[in-house]
């Protein structure tokens, strides 16, 4: 950005200079004075519109003024340019004045129930630039009091100012026009197609932006006041877009989330998951004391040093290895490295608890690690390549950035994939349609310079040789690469070298010299030497009987393709289970210990793009500990200690190890797969997870839940003509191990797949098939 | 004494004026095969040349609207023909389409071939059925005659000429509501800048003209900008329809030069409604503030006018005798912009709600003097506050009547009601004196 | 300030202070005239006839004051409907944040005030409140004022703070128990102008 050279332009607002870039508006020239001119429909990040007549100023340009007062949210800066405020006009004051006057006119006295109450902006101002009393002694207009236009967000007619800012949104930012104005006059209203009701994966962001109460979020409905809580930067751990979130607490419990204000990630935006999905902190299961098997085989409360006694006595047994989720903070993962190699002395250690391939693993170790492409690389871009990846679905703000540079320059998007997406429909990409599996054969097809950027997402390990393949292709046309995780912590756990062939800081375990490296900075002797397991190799390993026991951190079984071993591992090997909430895992453990979540700890993530996201404990009297404290505690007790006591302690030896400056590790090409041919009615199984599904951490919030999209089995034309289906029938999908009944949904997807979502309601892919893509299933009519 | 100069309405008596065959009686068409001939810049500085100004209210300069139009850009043009006639009082635009609608076809002929327009709209109120028939009829007949579509008057010149029916909303009138209604979406004002002479329909250069300056093109085409610029006063030149209406003895159609005065145009319609005196009376319609018998002899041009303390408007002249009561008239012109208001930006939403309701208090006794400052105060907070000029124009008839006429409001309030008998004013109570 | 406070004035007030100590003469006169002593019991004579101000508390209980500062009250509606609407007002005013409110929504089958919302929580702390009124003065509703019961003292901490329950008006004359539905025909702003009369039959409703 810097070498880029604006234009400044300096006027005078209210008698005081001020030089600003060209092209800025003059509302936010007074601003960067400290001249606040009052606002509602104008949003820094939405087009102006000049709706609401709030912000009129006087103006005059080279001695030539305005005949009347102008609207200063529409209005670019001009040389010359004499700007009077409500500060030094008496006729901007009263046009403000009058403007206000006319807004409360319709504007209910609610505010004594209205959620807004507190910190509204249409409270604010009439008191900040409003008259003291109202002239107005006539009949109000009144609506039907809130009407839900989805299941999470209520809409009071009555309090709208009608700013648009809400509609703006959805149509400019998130690409949903669900909700528009109809009527006209004083009778305008928001409103909704009533058979399509606002389920937009973004509505969120219209609650939080809405200058009224207008529009409120069921959740938080008449729960507190804003003088009432305790609010709490922090970062949101739904998903890998780094999302900075506002945290608000009252007496020790999380009531909202609000998008935070981060122009570098997620400008003042965020998905519905990372707002409302917190109720499982809160959830009636959580685990609250620390849990040992007793002699009689059951699950018993314990005290903190009987179970961590327990657990240490357990891992000093036997080998054990390490399994932790991609959910895990920075700290807590780095926590985990260093227990798994100077505790456990073993490199046996994966944070994939999902499908994962070795492929993948040497893709992370050599092309991950070095990847330092950005949002703003996005911003910059001549295209985006999308493989492996539905941004809309698995990284929501990422979305949003490409759609910002779609309907600002008309980005070209292209998508490869078997199915064309909601999102990418939205994206206007160029879909590619590939068999599942194929993926790889599409890519020389895409061309790509090196102002492109090629988004792969954690999905392309699931079909062989693509993510090799990209890797070349990135290092042959210069392309900015990145892989986005759908999980907060992966990336984190790349870093602390939560995987069995890095160290922290990207070192490789082959490499001696980095191995050295990290065993000075700990202060011990060696680290292990053999490249450690993956996920997959320690359950078969367990199974195997060459390792006894695992510490398992905020895994679900489920998760993977190989659940049926995982769950007989379990059972055979000592387990330690760190988790919040009772799991498969946890009701298979010998010691559970319950961990804090993140809205109860300190911490940080890093984004896709390894940038830093800290967080704060909102919750500070939780008793709840971290992930990172309780293994510290089981090292003292096994008298090998990791001395990381604290989160504070784990970031600020993570942070002095710095990370590698060696040579990365080299990738191999795999081999594409070929796919054998299919029957009549088999298909090859594609899917992805839905933003809002049956994810354990969106458990216990029912209005988020209501607004998922409904499960679909999506097959195409050619398919449905010839099994004799037309939407909304219901198709059977199955493979030998079980079978999935759905309504059907025809649309553009590879004549040879067929789509489902991988984890929603009544369809759980691995659960019931044990794969979730790649694979053939059979399809029929049901 | 001025004289009418019919030249659109010159044949509107005829029976088939507005036939293809009744139209190309008196030379139609002719000008359109002229104008292709020459050079469109030719055609723009001939209509420049002429002074003919805008007829749908604020006058501006036609032709310079059309050199507007950036040339030579690569991109399509527009030409949109404005014919959501609606503000009350203005019935020019539906006569002229009804008796004469080929003349508007040519004008659009013609002005597109100046600003390089391929396609042109006719935008079209959706209330008139029959006159929306009428119109479609007569753009079939051009095209059958080859005056539109492909090479017409073998010219090579391309033209389609589209009709479209709006669905009834007086914003649609409005210039940048009226694109956007003919995009599909719901008619409300868009910001300007970009004018639509930079981006306006599908962000386009286009230009917006109402139905009288458009037809007002072939006749200069056809007699040349000096014949036309020699009628008129100084500014204001050419002749335009003048609408009377109200208790009028003939109400009707007038074109004259402009610059004619209200009194020679009631000598010419029969005057005010026998046994009565003019007591106001607009001069373009509800949104322009009302004149009384003291204007008589105000010119009618846009100078004559604007100098008497209104605007000229669409010249729609609403004649009002001492029968009317001026707070009973003002609230349903009120109203009407209240029900009319797109509900866009706040002081033209909430203010013609409020409006509203003082109004008619006032008209039924209610209320105080405090509450006639309390409505200027209010106009005030409304004019020049809007997004668009609705909210202005709902605000003229309030101020300016308050001006001529506030003993007759605080009548209201002394008398505890309307003093006038509201019967007196109907065409009814003429009828039963037998007059 | 507190620089001021620090530097300059507490290391000279010891000083002043035993200045005047020291220069203070002592005086030690034997004792007074014995009028001079009469004189002085001259008050406890004068009030041994006077009516005695002292009240047989609690045997006696004498009425307070009109508009005395007493124990809270959550008032309701003539059908019985609770006035508080949990906006959280009083909270707010209160100077010694001795209020917390939880306010909740109001459904068909729950309906406990008029309107969308109602108190669901309402506390007071006693032990905290400084009865100065600014908490009726902040309601909306008119659902929160004071009566003028003094009595409030007990023996544990917890039974001083007052639970929404104690601090509901009784149910008078006319009035239902709440949850039921509103007067028929009226709504909140109805209930705020006094419209309601008193329960209405049809909002008994009959608990399963």
């Amino acid at each position: 950005m810097s070498n880029e050279v604006v234009d400044m332009i300096t006027v005078v607002i209210d008698g005081f200079e001020v030089s600003v870039p060209k092209g800025t508006l003059v509302i936010r020239a007074a601003e960067k004075l400290g001249i606040q001119i009052p606002r509602f429909c104008d949003h820094p990040l939405l087009d102006p519109v000049g709706a609401c007549r709030q912000c009129l100023v006087d103006i005059e340009i080279n001695g030539r003024a305005f005949p009347k007062p102008q609207a200063s949210c529409t209005i670019p800066v001009e040389p010359g340019m004499i700007v009077k405020t409500q500060l030094t006009s008496a006729v901007a004051k009263k046009a403000q004045e009058g403007v206000m006057e006319m807004l409360l006119i319709n504007h209910p006295l609610d505010c004594p129930v209205c959620d807004k109450g507190g910190e509204c902006p249409l409270q604010n101002q009439a008191m900040s630039n409003g008259q003291s009393d109202s002239r107005f002694e006539g009949t109000k207009r009144t609506f039907e009091k809130p009407i839900h236009i989805s299941s999470q967000v209520l809409l009071d007619r009555e309090r709208c100012v009608l700013c648009a800012r809400c509609t703006r949104f959805s149509e400019q930012i998130a690409s949903d026009p669900f909700i528009t104005l109809n009527e006209r006059g004083a009778l305008q209203q928001v409103g909704i197609y009533e058979k399509q009701p606002f389920e937009s994966y973004f509505s969120g962001n219209t609650v939080q932006i809405c200058p009224v109460g207008a529009l409120t979020g069921a959740s938080y409905r008449f729960r507190a006041r804003p003088f009432d809580l305790v609010s709490t930067p922090s970062a949101c751990e739904h998903c890998a877009s780094g999302c900075s979130l506002r945290t608000d607490v009252r007496r020790g419990k999380t009531l909202r989330r609000l998008a935070g204000d981060d122009a570098e990630v997620n400008e003042e935006w965020n998905c519905d998951k990372g707002r409302w999905a917190f109720k499982y902190v809160t959830a009636a299961d959580r685990l609250t004391h620390p849990m040992v098997r007793n002699a009689s085989g059951e699950l018993q409360e314990a005290s903190w040093p009987e179970a961590i006694a327990a657990a240490a006595a357990g891992l000093q047994k036997t080998s054990a290895a390490v399994l932790v989720g991609g959910r895990a903070s920075v700290e807590d993962a780095y926590g985990y490295s260093k227990f798994a190699r100077v505790t456990l002395g073993t490199n046996n250690i994966d944070f994939r608890s999902r499908i994962s391939t070795a492929e993948e693993r040497d893709f992370i170790a050599s092309t991950v690690v070095r990847a330092k492409t950005t949002y703003r690389d996005i911003d910059r871009a001549d295209s985006v390549l999308l493989v492996g990846f539905e941004p809309e679905e698995e990284s929501p703000i990422v979305f949003l950035r490409i759609h910002k540079q779609v309907r600002k320059r008309a980005l070209k998007v292209t998508a490869i994939a078997s199915k064309l997406s909601i999102g990418n429909e939205k994206l206007s990409a160029n879909f590619v349609c590939v068999a599942p599996g194929s993926e790889a054969t599409a890519l020389p097809s895409v061309a790509l310079t090196a102002q492109s950027v090629i988004l792969v997402g954690e999905r392309a390990c699931e079909s062989a040789g693509l993510l090799s393949a990209i890797a070349a292709l990135a290092e042959k046309t210069g392309a900015k690469l990145a892989w986005i995780p759908r999980r907060a912590g992966e990336r984190g756990a790349i870093a602390a070298g939560a995987i069995g062939n890095l160290l922290p800081g990207g070192r490789p375990v082959a490499d001696a010299s980095a191995r050295v490296d990290v065993a000075a900075a700990w202060g011990v002797t060696s680290i292990p030497s053999s490249l450690g397991l993956s996920s997959d190799e320690i359950i078969a390993a367990v199974n195997k009987g060459t390792i006894g026991a695992l510490v398992v951190g905020g895994v679900d079984p489920l998760d993977g393709e190989n659940h049926h071993e995982m769950l007989e591992a379990l059972q055979k090997a000592f387990v330690v289970s760190l988790e919040i909430r009772p799991s498969a895992v946890t009701t298979l453990a010998d010691v559970v210990l319950p961990v804090a979540a993140v809205t109860e700890k300190s911490g940080s993530f890093l984004d896709w793009e390894g940038r830093s996201r800290n967080f704060e404990a909102a919750v500070v009297d939780s008793l709840q500990r971290s992930d990172v404290r309780l293994l510290s505690m089981i090292a003292d007790e096994m008298s090998k200690p990791i001395s990381l006591s604290t989160v504070k302690a784990a970031s600020k030896e993570f942070a002095s190890l710095g990370n590698w400056d060696g040579a990365p590790s080299a990738l191999s090409l795999t081999s594409v797969q070929t796919v054998s041919a299919l029957q009549a009615n088999e298909a090859l199984l594609t899917s992805w997870r839905r933003l809002l599904d049956e994810g354990s951490l969106q458990q216990g919030e029912e209005n988020l839940a209501g607004t998922a999209r409904k499960p679909v089995v999506v097959i195409s034309p050619k398919r449905a003509a010839s099994i004799g289906v037309t939407d909304g029938e219901a198709v059977r999908v199955s493979n030998s191990h079980g079978a999935i009944v759905l309504p059907v949904l025809v649309e553009a997807i590879h004549d040879d797949a067929v789509w489902l979502p991988r984890n929603s309601r009544g369809s759980h892919l691995l659960a019931t098939f044990g794969v979730a893509s790649g694979a053939v299933v059979t399809v029929v009519k049901d | 004494m001025t004289q009418l100069t019919p030249v659109l309405s010159a044949h509107w008596d005829e029976k088939d004026s507005f036939t293809i065959a009744g139209y190309k009686r008196h030379g139609g068409y002719d000008a359109a095969a002229k104008a292709l001939k020459m050079e469109p810049d030719a055609v723009i500085q001939l209509v420049k040349d002429s002074g003919l100004r805008g007829r749908g209210g604020a006058g501006f300069p036609t032709g310079m609207k059309w050199g507007f139009i950036p040339q030579g850009d690569n991109k399509d043009h527009y030409l949109v023909v404005n014919a959501d006639e609606s503000e009350p009082g203005t019935c020019k635009d539906m006569p002229l389409l009804l008796a004469n609608p080929h003349v508007l076809i040519e004008g659009c002929i013609i002005a597109s071939y100046a600003i390089r327009a391929k396609y042109a709209f006719i935008y079209i109120r959706g209330e008139v059925t029959h006159v929306v028939r009428r119109v479609q009829q007569a753009i079939d007949d051009a095209y059958a005659a080859g005056h539109l579509g492909k090479n017409i008057f073998g010219s090579g010149v391309d033209l389609e000429l589209v009709l479209h029916v709006g669905a009834g909303a007086y914003i649609c009138g409005e210039e940048t509501a009226l694109l956007d209604s003919l995009e599909g979406f719901r008619g409300q004002p868009r910001l300007r800048p970009p004018f639509p002479a930079i981006a306006g329909l599908y962000a386009r250069p286009t230009v917006v003209n109402n139905v009288e300056s458009i037809a007002s093109v072939p006749a200069i085409i056809a007699h040349g900008a000096e014949w036309f610029s020699s009628m008129g006063t100084e500014k204001s030149k050419g002749m335009t329809l003048y609408s009377l209406s109200g208790h009028v003895t003939n109400p009707g159609q007038f074109e004259a030069p402009l610059g004619i005065t209200l009194r020679e145009l009631l000598e010419i319609s029969g005057g005010v409604r026998a046994g009565h005196q003019l007591k106001f009376w607009t001069p373009g319609g509800s949104s322009t503030p009302i004149f009384t018998s003291a204007h008589l002899d105000t010119p009618l041009d846009y100078e004559g006018v604007s100098a008497a303390g209104s605007m000229l408007g669409t010249k729609a002249l609403q004649i009002f005798d001492e029968t009317t009561c001026i707070v009973r008239a003002v609230l349903r012109w009120t109203e009407f912009y209240k029900h009319e208001s797109c509900g866009k930006c706040t002081p033209c939403r909430e203010g013609t709600w409020w409006l509203v309701q003082i109004l008619r208090d006032l008209e039924s006794g209610k209320g105080s003097e405090a509450d006639l400052e309390k409505l200027l105060d209010l106009c005030d907070n409304i004019m020049g506050r809007s997004f668009c000029a609705l909210g202005d124009g709902a605000t003229s008839p309030i101020t300016s009547s308050i001006n001529y006429f506030r003993e007759e409001y605080i009548a209201h309030l002394t008398h505890g009601g309307c003093p006038l008998d509201p019967h007196a004013a109907t065409v009814f109570a003429s009828a039963k004196a037998g007059v | 300030m507190a620089d001021l406070h620090n530097h300059d004035i507490e290391p000279t007030r010891p000083d002043l202070g035993l200045e005047a100590v020291s220069s203070a003469p002592v005086v030690n006169d034997g004792p007074a005239p014995m009028g001079k002593q009469l004189l002085g019991f001259w008050v406890t004579f004068r009030a041994m006839f006077k009516k005695p101000n002292t009240v047989q508390y609690p045997e006696v209980k004498e009425p307070t004051a009109e508009r005395f500062h007493g124990r809270h009250q959550l008032n309701r509606h003539p059908d019985g409907l609770e006035k508080c609407i949990g906006c959280e007002l009083c909270a707010w005013a209160c100077p010694a944040d001795a209020i917390y409110v939880e306010g909740a929504a109001n459904t068909p089958e729950n309906t406990m005030s008029p309107g969308e919302r109602y108190g669901k929580v309402y506390q007071i702390n006693y032990l905290r409140c400084v009865f100065c009124g600014l908490c009726i003065e902040a309601c909306p509703t008119r659902a929160l004022t004071m009566t003028n019961e003094y009595e409030l003292a007990d023996n544990s901490r917890e039974s001083l703070i007052f639970e929404k329950q104690d601090l509901l008006a009784p149910l008078r004359a006319g009035m239902l128990m709440p949850p039921h539905p509103m007067y028929p025909e009226m709504n909140d702003t109805n209930y705020y102008k006094g419209d309601v009369p008193h329960a209405h039959p049809s909002q008994e409703v009959k608990n399963d």
